[in-house]
């Protein structure tokens, strides 16, 4: 098998597969966790839990500053690790033009793809606060214990994604220029259809998990 | 005994011509410095190298570019410089003086000739019948005491166009009808037509084949891929695209991959050698490079798709049919868990 014909594999059934076990997958655990089945909970709320969900969903993200000095001081790098990683590969994932042209083909209109400059600085700054997080989970006692092979399996390959993505855009690589390519698609396809089926799905969960709290927080008439 | 040097006298170029012409091709072969005057010496001394050309399932484009590798040598010098014994498109005579031309041709210059193949073959069938035999028999017995076979274009080297699905004469390349023998394949739709006459050089000059990559092409030509040697390559690596043919952005030099260029999986000298005497290549004219020298790359059937796009499209239809599928076993497997395990 030459390298581009495991290109056209690749692209082709393989990235089909993947996508089709993402959706399927994602719907299937969604749909678990919705239809969990909590005990009726016959107390009169205090306060109004959808609109506290609703509310939590749209601004919690901005709600944690509050504690910024005090939690920053005991995790500064998985507040800056994080933030940065978790914007350099969603940037890269929708806004770089090879990837903006594929979700074209999958939400039927285009994205606005980035400047190669800004997409390099995302790509170098989430692969360095990936490699950092990492090390971070390596070495931090409590982290340690709470860290599992899929932390660290996703961990690579997120790498791998990111570093062969870099090589694709940047490297010229003579004869082995489709082999940069193939590795980067084929560690893209094994982690869309891996999504569902690890912690990565938080994506997902974070939704859920955040209504949750917010209809709790309403129905105790609390602000957290 | 005649040889390059002499045809070029003969046709009235210069020393200095002919000397242009060996610094060209050493350094086309990728060839260091110091074997220029080896191509020289056997470009003076050794006799012009005898070649029996076949045709079988093609369209003549590779002969064509053949005779138009103006960047190696002008046309009447190249038809003089190669011995063409053989070559049913060029050659004068026909009918029955021509194969048995031919047959004088492989005895009298047995385990000299350079056997080169244009089109693909058909082991099963009588296709491209020539003089009562089939492409396989002529294949077969011209193939039997060549000093070198090359196989040109991609349908001779991939099977191309009449290998595509459904491939109804069963076409197969040159390399899998001769198995056990070494065949050099310079594939392209059609290959340029200096690279063909620098691995025929090659061959005449230094005795012996050009250094070949896995799938049989010379690393020389084929080493890297159209990407990489695109001049529209800083396009790509800044990001800017054109948007549709010959748009402001794609006449400014804009990357064409949005255009379904195939250049970052395809292998071929088009950006450095150039065609028509290096005047201009696909990607220079405007239109994305298709990826002609790959194998089976009429099948890829995507010319005008960009390359990060799911082959054979995966839309919103498929999406949907995912998630209802997600959602049926979800809701199945929680309707089981409450109703037979207790939530469990």
């Amino acid at each position: 098998m030459t390298d581009v014909n495991l290109y056209d594999i690749i692209r082709g059934p393989l990235l089909k597969f993947a996508l089709f076990v993402f959706f399927a997958g994602i719907s299937y655990r969604f749909f678990r966790v919705l239809l969990l089945g909590l005990p009726e909970d016959y107390a009169k709320p205090k306060g109004n839990p959808l609109t506290k969900a609703l509310e939590k969903l749209a601004l919690k993200p901005t709600q944690g500053w509050r504690f910024f000095m005090e939690v920053f001081a005991h995790r500064g790098i998985q507040y800056v690790g994080g933030f940065l990683f978790h914007i350099g590969f969603l940037g890269l994932t929708f806004f770089v033009p090879q990837h903006s042209f594929l979700w074209k083909e999958i939400l039927g209109f285009e994205l606005p793809y980035m400047p190669q400059l800004v997409a390099d600085i995302l790509a170098y700054s989430a692969l360095l606060s990936l490699i950092a997080l990492t090390v971070h989970r390596v070495f931090n006692p409590v982290l340690k214990l709470l860290t599992g092979k899929d932390e660290y399996f996703a961990n690579i390959l997120i790498g791998t994604i990111i570093f062969t993505g870099l090589l694709a855009s940047r490297w010229s690589g003579g004869g082995l220029y489709v082999w940069a390519l193939n590795l980067h698609m084929l560690s893209a396809v094994i982690l869309i259809a891996y999504i569902p089926f690890s912690r990565l799905s938080h994506f997902v969960y974070y939704f859920l998990s955040v209504f949750f709290y917010g209809w709790n927080v309403g129905k105790r008439g609390v602000s957290f | 005994m005649i040889t390059l040097s002499q045809i070029f006298k003969e046709k009235g170029y210069s020393r200095r011509d002919f000397l242009k012409f060996a610094t060209l091709t050493t350094a086309m072969l990728g060839l260091p410095p110091a074997m220029f005057p080896k191509v020289v010496h056997a470009l003076e001394t050794k006799p012009k190298p005898v070649v029996i050309w076949l045709e079988f399932q093609d369209c003549a484009g590779c002969s064509e570019s053949f005779i138009r590798s103006t960047t190696v040598m002008p046309t009447e010098v190249l038809l003089d410089f190669i011995s063409l014994e053989y070559h049913e498109t060029l050659m004068a005579p026909a009918g029955y003086y021509a194969e048995e031309s031919k047959r004088e041709a492989i005895e009298k210059y047995r385990g000299k000739y350079i056997l080169v193949v244009e089109g693909s073959a058909t082991p099963e069938g009588v296709y491209c019948t020539v003089g009562g035999h089939s492409n396989y028999e002529l294949l077969k017995e011209a193939s039997e005491h060549a000093g070198a076979i090359v196989a040109v274009g991609s349908c001779a080297c991939w099977g191309g166009i009449p290998k595509a699905e459904p491939s109804p004469t069963g076409a197969k390349p040159v390399y899998e009808v001769l198995r056990g023998k070494k065949v050099v394949n310079i594939p392209g739709c059609p290959p340029i037509g200096d690279v063909m006459v620098a691995t025929i050089v090659h061959f005449l000059a230094l005795g012996k084949l050009p250094p070949l990559d896995s799938l049989g092409r010379p690393r020389t030509f084929y080493g890297q891929t159209i990407h990489d040697r695109c001049y529209r390559r800083a396009f790509y690596n800044a990001g800017r695209f054109a948007e549709s043919f010959d748009d402001e952005k794609a006449r400014n030099g804009y990357c064409l991959y949005k255009l379904g260029c195939k250049g970052p999986i395809t292998r071929n000298a088009c950006p450095t050698i150039r065609w028509n005497g290096g005047l201009s290549f696909p990607i220079q004219s405007g239109h994305p490079c298709f990826g002609c020298s790959e194998p089976d790359f009429w099948d890829r059937g995507f010319i005008y798709r960009p390359l990060s796009v799911v082959e054979g499209g995966f839309s919103s239809k498929e999406i949907a049919t995912g998630i209802a599928v997600g959602a049926l076993a979800g809701a199945g497997i929680a309707w089981i868990n409450r109703k037979l395990r207790g939530g469990k």
